[in-house]
């Protein structure tokens, strides 16, 4: 099988990779739900205080697409229900009951679902909450559940820092991810892509049934689906859908369908400097960060992350662990100012460049932390941006006509083709201290309203 | 230290919000960023950020600049008073670039910070580039009146009424320069004005080879004791950077390492001078033009070509901006240098002249590269 080589892009090698132990730690009385993690999504509230969930129950609904429901991942009672600007909604936090209780999905065994029709694997998926976990390019929201998609996808390479490999994620429940790769391709009726890496062995993911298997080599973001889409079936227009999901959602599919209840267990890094026990723990979705800190020290000063170093959202140790999240990274917070700082050969300074001594040590004995490193200037076209991105895109030009919104033009320069999280790595590169994956989410965002 | 920062923190109040000085801002901030690395976190993903700046990007331009121009302040010195050793040299040439140097920084600098407050954007680093390549680009014994008219020309004219840095069509300092060269002709041609003065003054290489008709021009040069080593080691006379095309390599190398500098195109410019030159040669026998008789060896060497090239055509801002674009440009800029040489009687030099040009077509390049990128994704779009 040929392999896709990619040659632009940056691994970060950030101090702090977690440990390889997996370790169990549930939450301490408590999970929450953010219709934050959803991009795009109008939530309605769907129950009220002091009522009593069980896991898989409705906690809010989509307004766009009706039949979108995100459900408690927990049964217990609804403790509290936090309202944010203009009553929009920000959080439910579910206390945990003693013995709980579970909503009851009709299970089947692998060849029952097989022959299930798309209706039922839909429905079932809506009403159990699971669907979120499917999402759709452009503009990275939750898939319509009335569209159809010319093609699934499923990266099983991640090359982000600290996201932990598939083949440990998947222990034990390839079962489960098989079946899940069988229903989506029943579910659509279109290819279901599984991109692995070059020297991937696991058996689970290269003898996979049901899927057209990529493999690709390189950098970061190599691993990105979005660099994967580009590659094998780019998007062309607006409604030229791709539906892509998380290896481990995969295995949340096959896994409602043969247990009948929602599965909620899953597996997250711990890593970052800032942290004393890097390591992986399975866990519950909705868990608290403080709870999944218990056994770690932070050194202080840090910035919590909920996701990866390069896409993730900071968080504050109350709020729940984002939906779609597989890391948790505690990086150092900047505090220092170094005296002509620009001027030092500069071998502690971590740079994807050679501008700096630590380039000749491969970045050895350097540290990240939350410093920008510089100060916001005008674009100068040096062309660390393209470096990073293993696209036929052409980015200073897509960002010029993003900040004129130019609507043709962007459809041109294949603005839906973008996702940010593809374009972290420039942001992260340029001198100019461009926040440019927030520049291709505002172009995104422009385009879904108004193209 | 500390004590510098203590300072710093307490008068930044007087400069942001409300404070008496906020129209300085841009000031404030060139001085605080540039003796403390900026304390700004970052607020959104990606939460971790590359050490690049634009302050070491500059500055490294600088670095790469620097053998060349010790190297051609020597060779000043050298041809002053050939005797005095190479310590001696390197003192008077210093003597004679630094009060250049200055002025070129202090006028242009002037401008900058003009600008900077009046149309409240912050001060660009790339201004300690233009005003070294402005004052390696003149002749040694150039006025220092003109010196500060040209910078001042070429920041405002040239930068800043485009919208400064980053918006400027041409490279600042090829403005400046262009500007003292059509402006003061009788300043700043002939032979006299490459030498300090009272030194004994000869004419440059390029003047030598366009001096007499047919295949003598090369063999004059060696009588005129320019040898390929003497122009490649920089012992000739020229404006202060360019004579070096050793100590232009040292730099060229340096940023095409740390990729500051597009290597597409020097490598686009080497190709498009030798492929011209070479044509050139084999037309010579045909025609009385001395010029077609140089080799692309000599091309390369004679001239401001390797210095224009190497810190010139690259400024990141003025050349094309796509890959397939650099090459293009570079190509162009290396032809025109010997089409310019060569077929222009006018002109003994075309080095200022083709990348100016090149400047002027760099969007148009872009655009056609645009295009093709477009119309390539749409095929591809197609076949799926």
């Amino acid at each position: 099988m040929s392999v896709i080589t990619i040659q632009k892009g940056h691994t970060l090698r950030i101090g702090g990779e977690p440990g390889s132990s997996i370790s169990s730690l549930q939450p301490a009385g408590r999970v929450a739900v953010s219709p934050g993690d959803f991009y795009g999504i109008k939530p309605r509230l769907l129950v009220k205080i002091g009522e009593e969930v069980k896991k898989g129950t409705p906690l809010f609904g989509d307004k766009r697409f009706r039949d979108v429901v995100v459900t408690s991942p927990a049964g217990g009672r609804v403790s509290e229900v936090i309202l944010g600007d203009r009553r929009r909604l920000e959080k439910i936090v579910i206390a945990i009951a003693e013995g709980e209780e579970a909503e009851r999905f009709t299970a089947c065994s692998l060849d029952e679902c097989l022959v299930l029709e798309p209706d039922d694997i839909r429905t079932t998926l809506l009403r159990s909450g699971l669907w979120p976990v499917l999402r759709q390019r452009p503009f990275s929201i939750i898939a319509d559940p009335q569209a159809s998609p010319k093609a699934v996808f499923v990266s099983a390479m991640p090359t982000a820092p600290f996201v932990p490999s598939t083949s440990m994620l998947l222990e034990g429940r390839e079962h489960f991810f098989q079946a899940g790769l069988l229903l989506l391709g029943r579910l659509t009726g279109v290819p279901v892509h599984l991109s692995v890496s070059a020297d991937e062995t696991a058996e689970v993911l290269v003898k996979a049934e049901g899927v057209e298997l990529h493999r690709f080599r390189g950098p970061h973001p190599a691993g990105n689906v979005g660099i994967q889409i580009h590659h094998i079936a780019p998007i062309r227009h607006r409604d030229d859908v791709v539906w892509y999901l998380l290896p481990r959602d995969v295995a949340r599919i096959g896994e409602l369908f043969l247990t009948g209840e929602l599965p909620t267990d899953i597996l997250v890094a711990l890593g970052g400097e800032a942290l004393s026990n890097r390591c992986h723990v399975r866990t519950r979705q909705g868990v608290l960060l403080e709870d999944l800190l218990k056994n770690n020290d932070v050194e202080e000063p840090a910035r919590l992350i909920s996701g990866d170093v390069l896409t993730g959202i900071a968080r504050r140790r109350t709020d729940a662990l984002g939906f779609y999240d597989e890391v948790v990274s505690v990086i150092p917070e900047s505090g220092t100012r170094e005296f002509l700082g620009w001027l030092l050969p500069g071998r502690n300074r971590y740079s994807a460049s050679n501008l700096f001594l630590s380039s000749l040590a491969g970045n050895k004995g350097t540290r990240l932390d939350t410093a920008l490193n510089g100060s916001r200037r005008v674009i100068i076209p040096f062309g660390n941006i393209e470096s990073v991105l293993p696209m036929d895109i052409l980015p200073t030009w897509l960002l010029k006509m993003i900040l004129a919104r130019d609507i043709d033009e962007m459809e041109r320069l294949g603005i839906y083709e973008c996702d940010p999280e593809d374009f972290a790595l420039c942001s992260f590169v340029d001198a100019s201290k461009m926040e440019i994956s927030a520049i291709i989410r505002e172009g995104l965002d422009y385009m879904q309203q108004n193209g | 230290m500390r004590s510098v920062r203590k300072i710093l923190d307490s008068i930044a109040p007087h400069f942001s919000g409300d404070g008496r000085l906020k129209m300085l801002y841009p000031l404030y901030e060139m001085v605080d960023t540039l003796l403390y690395t900026p304390a700004e976190v970052t607020s959104q993903a990606p939460h971790v950020r590359d050490a690049v700046d634009m302050k070491r990007s500059m500055v490294t331009v600088i670095l790469a600049l620097l053998p060349a121009l010790l190297v051609g302040a020597w060779n000043v010195g050298y041809h002053h008073d050939p005797l005095a050793g190479w310590g001696g040299n390197l003192a008077t040439g210093l003597q004679a670039l630094l009060p250049v140097l200055l002025v070129s920084y202090l006028a242009g600098g002037f401008w900058e910070v003009l600008f900077a407050v009046v149309r409240r954007h912050e001060i660009n680093e790339g201004f300690l580039v233009t005003g070294m390549l402005y004052a390696l680009i003149l002749p040694p014994a150039v006025p220092l009146w003109i010196v500060a008219l040209g910078i001042s020309f070429g920041v405002v004219i040239g930068k800043e009424v485009t919208g400064g840095t980053g918006y400027n069509i041409f490279n600042p300092a090829l403005v400046s320069r262009a500007f003292v060269f059509f402006a003061y002709p009788s300043e700043m041609s002939g032979d006299a004005v490459w030498y300090l003065p009272d030194a004994v003054s000869a004419a440059t290489p390029l003047a030598v080879a366009a001096s007499v008709e047919g295949d003598s021009g090369i063999r004059l040069l060696g009588e005129a004791g320019y040898t390929l080593q003497d122009m490649f080691w920089g012992s000739v006379p020229g404006s202060v950077g360019e004579t070096s095309v050793m100590a232009i390599a040292l730099g060229a190398a340096l940023l095409v390492w740390t990729r500051i500098a597009n290597w597409r195109i020097m490598a686009g410019g080497l190709l498009g001078m030798s492929v011209l030159a070479l044509i050139g040669n084999a037309l010579a026998g045909s025609f009385s033009n001395p010029m077609l008789w140089l080799s692309p060896l000599h091309h390369l060497v004679m001239g401001s070509f390797a210095f224009g090239l190497v810190f010139m055509a690259t400024d990141p801002v003025s050349a094309a901006q796509t890959d397939r674009g650099r090459w293009i440009y570079g190509f162009g800029i290396g032809a025109l240098v010997v089409l310019i040489r060569v077929v222009n009687p006018a002109f003994a030099e075309g080095t200022m002249l083709a990348i100016l040009l090149g400047n002027a077509f760099s969007p148009m390049i872009d655009y056609g590269v645009l295009r093709a990128n477009i119309s390539r994704r749409r095929r591809g779009y197609a076949k799926q």
